[in-house]
């Protein structure tokens, strides 16, 4: 169960949405992805897409207007 | 393998952050208590769903739901609330450490405030999603009506919320139909609606029908009913369509351990207490009249208050009434009683006479019987004598001097 971080600072959407669904491609059952956004869209978009997927998913607001996504690929 | 999940202590967990939560989070940690409040998707709950709160009192220029709870949540930061955002996954309520876990964590919390709120019953009709709330279908006329001056409605259901809130959208739309799944001249609602509904001039009824589907470019345009005897397709164009056919409350993961009504509501007593201590539940959740924006607040600050007596009501309770060092006289009375107060001298002497070799604890619950309740004690007056922080014997009847210092 490894933990990576996908950096996605400064982009805007559907960017980081579309990098969260290509790096969960790699990873496996168990890993866990913590994605760093500052766009307020993503903060919307990424949390449903995980959750429609059926993974794991908590919103972290880590500072004013940035926020880390992580993401266990529980299935 | 799971993962390891962190432990968090917190005085007060808060589930659901909507207008109710958001209140009891700004309450808590103006009180200064560790608060936490967990969120599964958007903070702000249903009230962001809305385009136009026009009812909410101090915001007369008509805002977004999200705009009033955007500074409900700052107004929480600033006060040193936590927030997270993330799905319980499951909850241990009963005891004096509750635990709610996510995850990744387990949160352990002296007390728990549940406001969950409630989602809408869709009708699963096709492209349904495509059109909810703000893109033409909508569940509340009391937050909508308005905005349909003039226009087409389509209304979804019989029953009484869905004949009312239909009566009240005639006085806006120009035409108001309503899809009705019973044979001609039967509905759910109550005999006095059903009579004014069809009565209005306004008011038309499809009968046999269902939603088969929603059709729209951005906006919804059309609702495409089914006749449920004959399966014919029914367009029938319209401006927007107002869903009526029940409410859900989010307590699933409550089952079993918090009291429900039979329809999944968690019921209350005025302090927002449910049936376990230390657990409150405020908002769309509470098995109440009214759900607005406005009446959610209000359950938040008072399941917050309330939360917060029940945290100091037990340190009080641990720290102080059952202390350890020596033996305790605690005197539970009522002090608008007569007969409590006389006997307010002569636990005093008592007291005198031992000199310092007890603790005299007087507890007046004319305002609050929690700590009475924690003694098991339903009686006032009461004298309740304590060894090694542990109750050693209970009078409740005949007291008087004699009765009291012969305990000792």
């Amino acid at each position: 169960m490894k933990e990576v971080i996908l950096d996605c600072m400064g982009e805007a959407c559907p960017v980081p949405l579309i990098k969260c669904q290509n790096k969960i491609a790699e990873l496996e059952i168990g890993d866990v992805m913590i994605v760093q956004i500052d766009h307020s869209c993503a903060m919307k978009n990424v949390p449903e897409w995980a959750n429609k997927e059926g993974y794991n998913c908590e919103l972290e607001e880590v500072d004013d207007g940035e926020w880390e996504v992580i993401i266990e690929k529980s299935r | 393998m799971a993962r390891e999940k962190a432990v968090e202590h917190y005085d007060v967990v808060i589930i659901g952050a909507g207008p109710a939560g958001l209140t009891a989070a700004i309450y808590a940690g103006r009180a200064r208590l560790n608060t936490l409040l967990i969120e599964k998707s958007l903070v702000g709950g249903l009230a962001t769903y809305t385009n136009e709160i026009e009812n909410y009192p101090g915001f007369p220029d008509k805002p977004k739901g999200e705009e009033i709870t955007n500074l409900m949540k700052k107004q929480a930061q600033n006060l040193g609330v936590k927030f997270k955002g993330v799905l319980v996954q499951s909850v241990d309520l009963e005891g004096e450490e509750k635990v709610v876990e996510t995850f990744r964590n387990k949160f352990i919390a002296k007390s728990v405030i549940i406001s969950t709120g409630g989602r809408p019953r869709t009708t699963g009709g096709r492209d349904e999603e495509k059109y909810l709330y703000d893109k033409g279908i909508s569940f509340c006329a009391t937050c909508d009506a308005a905005a349909n001056e003039n226009k087409h409605v389509v209304v979804i259901g019989s029953g009484d919320a869905a004949i009312e809130e239909g009566m009240f959208l005639t006085k806006f739309a120009r035409k108001v139909t309503v899809s009705v799944m019973h044979d001609k001249g039967i509905m759910d609602c109550n005999e006095i609606a059903k009579e004014a509904a069809l009565k209005n001039p306004k008011m038309d009824f499809v009968w046999n029908s269902v939603v088969e589907g929603f059709e729209g470019e951005d906006h919804l345009e059309r609702v495409v009913l089914k006749n449920v005897k004959t399966n014919e397709l029914i367009p029938v164009e319209c401006d927007n369509c107002f869903e009526f056919i029940g409410y859900i409350p989010n307590t699933e993961i409550f089952k079993g351990q918090i009291n429900l009504t039979p329809r999944g509501y968690i019921p209350t007593n005025e302090m927002m207490e449910t049936n376990i201590e230390g657990v409150f539940a405020c908002g769309d959740v509470r098995d109440k009249w009214l759900r607005q924006v406005a009446t959610s607040v209000g359950d938040g600050a008072v399941a917050a208050v309330a939360a917060e007596k029940y945290i100091a009501e037990s340190e009080t309770f641990e720290n102080y009434i059952m202390q350890k060092e020596k033996p305790s006289l605690i005197y539970v009375y009522n002090a608008v009683d007569q007969e409590s107060r006389a006997l307010l001298p002569v636990v005093e002497r008592v007291e005198q006479e031992l000199g310092g070799a007890i603790q005299l604890v007087k507890v007046d619950c004319y305002k609050s019987q929690g700590i009475a309740k924690r003694l098991g004690i339903e009686t006032f007056p009461s004298v309740v004598c304590t060894q090694d922080g542990k109750i050693a014997s209970v009078l409740n009847e005949n007291l008087n001097y004699d009765a009291i210092r012969a305990l000792y």
